[in-house]
């Protein structure tokens, strides 16, 4: 590239990075800035200095009660995604009539699922009227309070997160299928079982793809908001009432701009800190190509 | 006639063309407000009839209930905010403690027609000497049954608490176990103790001289007890039980539509949206608020259900007054509106749009049981979101069995102090 061309490239990127800018970036110092600051979005901010974090982390119930809350979401939610995706990415694996309908079945909760629209479904579908119950009284079971009971109702929003499950899916697929298939035909000669077979070949070769869906599940949870604002707004008792909630209710609801950035850099700190973490321990047990690690 | 008509003409005549003369030339103005499909169509008719008339375009922005302070706050906060502003009364002292926050609508008194107002309803829309807010409407909490289901119980439409707690065991015997009298889940509950403690007390909430509860702790746990009585006595369900259908509003509920939940305690102006989803043959009718023994008054709730405010951003705030009062005061835009925001406060709406049989009966009966009925006057702080919070999370860990009557009363009570120290002067 020369001449009067020189310029071409950024001028190609520079949508893209004005919107990173504008968007992202600013937002991103500016709430930096906010959580030192009273800022009720009408007023001047006025700089408080570490108030806000003194008052989360000391005086704040609220704040206690929605961490805990968000970190179980997130420990239940991710593991059992990340495996019921791989599972089923395993069965679409095989060569089975239909198997592009099933692909394609199982990818499209992942399309609706973050919709409002689903949410209320899934409200209909776990209320104490709804289909679940219904089915369970088939079985002479009795209806279920799946919302109204503190000890149900995170796992109901649970559920939710877990069956959007395709995209994680369709990653695993792909990377399933790009396993050499001559690997699986030598263990197949050696006589080894199929347990064997992913236990200890394809498990191995597709753990930067597991690796990479940890990380990015484990953010998309962190952030969840649709579900439990849609479903039972928090409640009850604040027993789905994830950060992101509180967030929102700080800065739209109690006009506190400043404490909801404070709390947003805290679960900013706590995602990051367990992205690095992950990072560390995938020198353990992540493989590339090429690696020379027994 | 052919006179008559005549002079009404060259009236509405001079009327458009005295409020022009104030605005000479053409202006594009943007309003926005929250509501229903209904409210939708009629306001967008509205405006279409008024900027016609005034000669200015109105760009309609509006939203469902969800989500609308969100989103004028963020507008507010970005200096963004539409001309014309459907604003929630309890909003404006969030949005205009100092009476700052939106253009004073006496500035425009040449053009706005303030006398359709009482110095009453007009007080209610200011903020420290401002009119910042016109009171559309006026609405307050009345009691309603569902006359159908208790009839199948072979009783009475209630007039008494005695009555609704007598109904309760009935309800189960003739109609079954998930029959209740009446509901009061969440924000009901809130709004039913609340009630029963300014019955009881006289007083509201929050004293408006000193800012804080007017309330004792004992007085509120007292109301809170009752609360306790109604779900003990299988008057309404619990606030488990009631949870059991996530966070789905009651005119949503199958049960409410079955007429198995019989009554509530609602906004005059959302009669229909309580009365329209029973299924066909039910009858919803409201009735004189529900008294306690030892009440002092009926404590009713009642309010400037919301009100219309001017940016104080506008670049064109005459132009916007003039299409605020077509909106409310002006044949046209009355006749357009009629009551898709509840009975109209405004004088000229109201007698026009009761001559022109426009209201329906059970609508002005509900608003004549608010309008008639006895309270101490209403803050706007009662609905102030920190407030709202603390009285609803106290209230829900007293249902859930969590802590005492007592100390759910004395949390509220220290809750909303704290939440009201920013507002002392």
């Amino acid at each position: 590239m020369g001449g009067d061309n020189k310029y071409l490239g950024y001028i190609y990127i520079a949508p893209y990075v004005a919107g990173l800018l504008i968007f992202t970036a600013f937002p991103f110092i500016a709430s930096f800035y906010l959580s030192f600051t009273d800022y009720d979005l009408l007023s001047t901010p006025k700089w408080v200095g570490l108030e806000n974090y003194q008052k989360l982390f000391t005086r704040d119930r609220t704040f206690e009660r929605s961490l805990s809350v968000t970190l179980i979401y997130v420990f239940m939610t991710v593991p059992i995604k990340l495996a019921f995706a791989l599972l089923i990415a395993v069965i679409l694996n095989y060569r089975l009539k239909a198997i592009n309908l099933f692909r394609t079945a199982y990818y499209v909760p992942s399309i609706l699922g973050g919709s409002i629209a689903i949410a209320v479904l899934w409200r209909y579908i776990f209320a104490e009227s709804g289909l679940v119950n219904m089915l369970l009284g088939v079985f002479g079971i009795e209806p279920i309070n799946w919302f109204g009971d503190p000890q149900n109702a995170l796992f109901t929003i649970t559920l939710l997160r877990c069956w959007q499950f395709g995209s994680a899916m369709v990653i695993f697929l792909a990377a399933l299928q790009s396993v050499d298939k001559s690997l699986y035909e030598a263990a197949a000669i050696d006589g080894a079982s199929q347990w064997q077979i992913f236990r200890h070949i394809t498990l191995p070769l597709i753990t930067p793809v597991i690796f990479f869906n940890l990380i990015m599940q484990t953010v998309q949870a962190f952030q969840e908001f649709n579900g439990p604002y849609i479903i039972t707004e928090g409640g009850p008792l604040k027993s789905t009432y994830l950060l992101p909630l509180y967030i929102y209710d700080k800065a739209f609801k109690s006009f506190d701009m400043g404490y909801a950035s404070a709390i947003a850099w805290v679960l900013f700190v706590i995602i990051m800190v367990l992205t690095l973490v992950a990072f560390w321990s995938s020198k353990k047990w992540v493989y590339y190509a090429g690696d020379k690690r027994s | 006639m052919k006179r008559l008509q005549k002079n009404i003409t060259i009236l509405l005549a001079a009327t458009a063309l005295a409020s022009t003369a104030a605005v000479s030339h053409a202006a594009e103005l943007r309003m926005s407000w929250w509501g229903g499909d209904s409210r939708h169509k009629a306001t967008q008719e509205a405006l279409k009839v008024c900027g016609e008339k005034h000669g200015h375009t109105i760009k309609p922005e509006f939203t469902g209930w969800s989500g609308h302070l969100e989103k004028v706050t963020t507008q507010i906060a970005g200096g963004t905010e539409a001309d014309i502003m459907q604003i929630n009364w309890p909003w404006l002292p969030l949005f205009s403690f100092t009476g700052d926050g939106f253009a004073n609508l006496y500035d425009y008194k040449d053009i706005i027609e303030l006398d359709n107002w009482t110095p009453e309803q007009l007080s209610a829309g200011e903020m420290n000497g401002k009119l910042n807010g016109l009171p559309v409407s006026t609405t307050g909490r009345v009691y309603m049954f569902n006359k159908t289901t208790f009839e199948k119980a072979g009783l009475d439409v209630p007039t008494t608490w005695a009555e609704v707690i007598a109904a309760a065991p009935v309800f189960k015997e003739k109609l079954g176990e998930d029959y209740y009298p009446f509901d009061a889940s969440t924000l009901n509950a809130v709004m039913l103790v609340s009630n029963i403690a300014t019955q009881k007390t006289g007083k509201d909430l929050i004293d408006p001289e000193t800012m804080t509860v007017a309330w004792s702790a004992d007085e509120l746990a007292d109301a809170i007890g009752f609360y306790q009585t109604l779900v003990d006595q299988g008057v309404i369900q619990s606030w488990k039980a009631g949870a059991a259908e996530g966070n789905m509003a009651l005119h949503e509920n199958p049960k409410w539509s079955r007429g198995q939940l019989a009554g509530s305690y609602e906004w005059d102006s959302t009669y229909f949206k309580y009365s329209d989803p029973l299924e066909e043959g039910n009858e919803l009718v409201p009735v004189g608020i529900l008294k306690v023994d030892g009440a002092q008054t009926e404590g009713v709730y009642r309010k400037a259900s919301m009100t219309f405010a001017i940016s104080r951003n506008s670049d064109n705030p005459q132009a916007a007054a003039q299409i605020l009062n077509c909106l409310l005061n002006e044949p046209e835009g009355i006749a357009a509106m009629a009551t898709a925001r509840g009975l109209p406060a405004s004088r000229a709406a109201s007698e026009q749009l009761i001559e022109a049989g426009a209201i329906k009966p059970i609508l002005k009966q509900a608003n004549d049981i608010i309008m008639a009925s006895t309270g101490p006057a209403v803050s706007p702080f009662n609905e102030h979101p920190d407030v709202r919070t603390v009285f609803l999370d106290a209230l829900e860990m007293f249902a859930y069995g969590q802590i005492d009557a007592e100390t759910a009363a004395q949390e509220i009570v220290d809750g909303v102090n704290d939440a009201l120290e920013d507002y002392k002067s």
